[in-house]
């Protein structure tokens, strides 16, 4: 997709401190030079080759095709590039895109931690210095993801202000950036931000829709009827419709985190409710949860991935021309299609992938044998296993964490005296 | 030349009091921090001393480009609920109480835009505020909003930095009319003096372009930092250095620290 300087209708834009201006503007050139070099491209795929494991499978779901006796079900497997989910194909783009601009660091913000993994290990893979901002709860929250990052040797900052989340981890990089843009790139982790990010992002991301037109047609002979992933900041999904845009017949569905309510903070709805209201703030202009005085409120999600106060300006714009259809899953509902994934296919599925899954599955069996859908797999669950063992209510799980912890008593009575234990 | 401008000019020749530094002085409060009253208090309390610039910042819970102490104060003022018509109407009474200053209104960009930037200039200007600050509202993308300022006598405030290239520089403070905000980072390298003779470049770089006040932020704590900017700018902001007195001691320390950098 092509945006009109950055716009996409009335969303989208630059809306950054002046201070940043010099450090956007040579994103956008960097970016603008890239795409368009041959050279570029070949690094790119190789990198997503050889280091991420690319193509992608398209999974054929017999087992769960049959179970609802509908559409035939077939998964795009993001969840097996390298560090489990579709983030490193962004990851990969900027990485050498930061190469090229000549910096030596990369900042990241991070919710769940699968944006600051996959940057960590490219920022070690490609040699560069490391810093992601993490909100204090979430660290707390997915501290094994954080372990990870500060073995690949970057410096994970736990985020004190505001809410404590991704919100207020993605206003701590951006004031990072303010101060170190000489020398320093924003990756930014979803397709939001200013100008040229929500575009650049889409670029990185939307080889999982080039894949799914290819393998579609090598492996049933058309395309499918009916696209869905999850919408978080709108990466992932993005990346698989954005491919599709000029077949009208493909419908995209885009599902959002419903989470425990319909109130300000139980969820993150901001297109498939009249929850968000227009709004410019964190650098871009879309649709945010906000108060009638414009300010951004707390949100939730089972899956720390996609309770994000905003949302691509890409998606906003494509939802209100009525170009995709955009719904939502509760918690109960994700955990469930989880649940039966696993059951039925063998498939570990990240919570965040489970949304576009449980939209997927109640509308499955209203569909003809004779019809394709295709669900975005963004990621893989392994990440999500405390959350999934209290959600299911697993009765050993805490057994285990109980028995793990007595196997090192001496460790956590060293941190303690020290007065530095942290939230495990 | 705008109203602002010839108040700053009118106040700065006025001003040959012997205790200051022949410099204006603009103080920055936050809206609604740590309570609604208390600063309507606080602001009072400037003004009584006879601070001729008021920045008052409407809290906004995201603002990008602004360091922890005043983030922090912002969180805790939007707990508090702040409503912008209230806001308005107050710093209008503010303004009729003090004919002898000046109120300019900063703030992000969507809390203003959820109230709607034109009625924002249109209240504004019928409270007597004399400008307005929106830091992540580029130039480029302001042009109904510069209209609706020049249609009502409100000053819009743009920022220029270091780090903004020197054609973009010069347009913008071309443009500038009521006064242009520069902010010099505090990090700047290399020695004092070095730091110092970085500034004053910058700060004649930018005067080539512009006869508009030039108000200096820059992490101000300092009264050689003040004294430095006699003679190179016509206005010395005072913002987290001032919210951190406050958090520390009050409307004294705030005071306490206002006068030692000459500024009251
Ligand atoms: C596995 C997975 N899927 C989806 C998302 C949501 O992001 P986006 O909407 O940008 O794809 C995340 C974000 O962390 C994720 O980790």
């Amino acid at each position: 997709m092509m945006s009109d300087n950055g716009y996409y209708g009335q969303y989208g834009g630059s809306y950054i401190p002046e201070i940043l201006y010099t450090s956007q503007q040579q994103v956008q050139q960097a970016f603008d030079e890239a795409r368009n070099d041959p050279a570029f491209i070949q690094a790119l795929e190789q990198q997503w080759q050889q280091y991420s494991g690319r193509p992608t499978p398209l999974t054929f779901c017999a087992n769960l095709t049959e179970h609802f006796g509908g559409a035939q079900i077939y998964l795009k497997r993001e969840d097996l590039n390298h560090s489990g989910a579709h983030k490193m194909n962004n990851v990969i783009g900027q990485g050498l895109l930061v190469k090229r601009m000549g910096k030596k660091r990369v900042i990241a913000e991070t919710g769940a931690g699968q944006h600051g993994i996959a940057t960590a290990l490219v920022a070690a893979r490609l040699g560069l210095e490391c810093t992601i901002y993490m909100g204090a709860k979430d660290v707390a929250r997915q501290y094994p993801n954080v372990f990870w990052m500060r073995q690949l040797g970057a410096t994970v900052i736990p985020v004190t202000t505001g809410s404590q989340t991704l919100r207020d981890a993605l206003d701590e990089a951006l004031r990072d950036w303010s101060g170190s843009y000489a020398d320093s790139h924003y990756l930014i982790g979803t397709s939001c931000g200013c100008a040229p990010f929500p575009e650049m992002v889409s670029f990185f991301q939307s080889v999982i829709g080039r894949e799914v037109r290819q393998q579609s047609l090598a492996q049933f002979g058309a395309l499918p009827d009916r696209l869905y992933a999850c919408v978080g900041g709108g990466s992932n999904a993005c990346g698989l419709f954005l491919p599709f845009m000029d077949e009208a017949q493909v419908e995209k569905v885009g599902v959002e985190a419903g989470g425990k309510g319909m109130a300000l903070g139980e969820h993150s709805i901001r297109l498939s409710h009249d929850l968000g209201q227009p709004g410019i703030a964190q650098g871009f202009a879309s649709i945010f949860l906000q108060d009638d005085q414009g300010q951004l409120q707390e949100t939730h999600s089972i899956a720390a991935g996609l309770d994000y106060v905003g949302v691509s300006p890409i998606i906003a714009h494509l939802a209100e021309q009525g170009q995709l259809r955009m719904t939502y899953a509760s918690d109960q509902e994700v955990v469930d299609a989880c649940t039966l994934l696993l059951k039925k296919e063998g498939i570990i599925p990240a919570l965040e992938s489970s949304h576009a899954l449980a939209a997927a599955f109640r509308e499955a069996g209203t569909l003809s044998p004779q019809q394709r859908i295709v669900i975005n797999l963004s990621g893989r669950g392994d990440k999500d296993i405390f959350n999934v063992a209290r959600a299911v209510q697993d009765a050993e799980f805490p057994q285990f964490l109980r028995s793990y912890l007595s196997e090192y008593p001496d460790n956590l009575q060293l941190a303690s005296d020290a007065g530095q234990g942290r939230a495990v | 030349m705008s109203t602002l401008s010839e108040f700053i000019r009118a106040r700065s020749q006025a001003q040959q009091t012997s205790e200051r530094l022949p410099l204006l002085a603009m103080t920055h409060v936050i809206y609604g921090y740590p309570t609604v009253e208390a600063s309507l208090a606080w602001m009072r309390r400037l003004l009584e001393q006879g601070i001729e610039l008021l920045e008052v910042q409407f809290p906004f819970s995201d603002p990008v480009a602004d360091g922890p102490t005043i983030v922090a104060a912002c969180h805790r003022a939007v707990e508090n609920q702040p409503q912008m018509g209230d806001c308005l109407q107050q710093l209008g009474q503010l303004q009729r109480d003090f004919p002898r200053s000046r109120i300019l209104l900063m703030g992000y960009l969507n809390p203003f835009y959820r109230f709607g930037l034109t009625r924002l200039v249109q209240d504004a200007a019928a409270q007597g505020i004399a400008g307005l600050i929106i830091p992540d509202l580029p130039m480029e993308r302001a042009g109904q909003f510069r209209r609706d300022c020049a249609g009502h006598g409100v000053e819009p405030i743009w920022l220029v930095t270091p780090a903004t290239p020197a054609e973009r520089l010069a347009s913008i403070a071309r443009q500038a009319t009521g006064m242009l905000y520069c902010v010099s980072r505090s990090g700047v390298t290399g020695q004092k003096d070095g730091a110092q003779q970085a500034l004053a470049e910058y700060l004649s770089t930018i005067r080539q372009h512009t006869d508009a006040p030039l108000a200096v932020g820059f992490g101000i704590r300092r009264r050689e930092q003040v004294e430095a900017l006699v003679g190179q700018a016509d206005i010395a902001i005072v913002g987290s250095a001032l919210l951190e007195a406050y958090n520390a001691g009050g409307q004294e320390a705030g005071l306490a620290l206002l006068a030692s950098l000459g500024m009251i």
